[in-house]
């Protein structure tokens, strides 16, 4: 769910940087990539399946 | 370099980026192979490398529009690395089916890689950012561009969502959550 609420962030920070203002566009671009950031360090936790 | 120039070179910037997603998509429609959650992770970061490029077509050329691609870039080179490294031990089968002998995090990275270098690269000019006052009107192309990358980010959201449904998605993902059938 949260890989799919990314997605839907990344086109809202695209369509706000075609049509809206610079500076909404800007922070929407930023709070994505601390939320990608953040859901990548959540991962990074899991227990690794190796195949050795 | 002129800032018609630098427009035109974002508009390419934001063809390839569309290229990579849709090879992406070609590979999962195609050869039926779902994308893993680091996988998904590397195709949000390709998406997010393309705002910087569109904030150049739609307000002109800024060093600060191509940082925003720079540190999308930086983060999808990281989590590209994460995935390499997580199956470089030798013998390791590594996930999903490999192209041109690479597989596709492989590909993620040296994509990333191949950015830094390009946005950097753009940076170096600095006639782009030399404002004469006249704002000019994005081109056809480059509004093509731009639509073309947002109708596919769009997709995405269709698709992961398909994908993984409401819960977390599966660590190696072998069918669409919400296509499922109930047994």
């Amino acid at each position: 769910m949260e890989f799919t609420a990314l997605f839907l962030a990344v086109t809202v920070v695209m369509v706000v940087a075609w049509w809206g203002t610079r500076t909404l566009a800007l922070a929407l671009f930023a709070a994505t990539l601390l939320a990608s950031i953040a859901t990548y360090l959540h991962h990074a936790s899991d227990v690794l399946k190796l195949s050795f | 370099m002129t800032r018609s120039l630098a427009s035109i070179l974002n508009a390419l910037g934001l063809c390839a980026i569309a290229l990579v997603l849709a090879v992406a998509f070609a590979a999962q429609l195609l050869l039926d192979e779902l994308p893993c959650p680091l996988c998904l992770l590397q195709r949000i970061q390709f998406a997010m490398l393309a705002v910087g490029p569109i904030l150049n077509v739609r307000f002109g050329p800024r060093p600060s529009h191509y940082a925003v691609s720079l540190f999308a870039a930086i983060a999808g080179a990281a989590f590209a690395a994460r995935q390499v490294l997580l199956h470089i031990i030798p013998g390791d089968p590594g996930y999903g089916s490999a192209l041109l002998g690479y597989h596709y995090y492989s590909w993620a990275f040296i994509g990333f890689a191949v950015a830094i270098l390009a946005f950097a690269a753009m940076l170096l000019f600095d006639g782009q950012f030399r404002d004469d006052g006249k704002q000019q009107p994005a081109g056809a192309f480059a509004r093509a561009a731009v639509w073309l990358m947002i109708a596919l980010t769009a997709l995405n959201v269709v698709s992961t969502l398909l994908e993984c449904g409401f819960g977390a998605c599966a660590d190696n993902p072998l069918a669409y959550e919400l296509l499922k059938r109930a047994p």
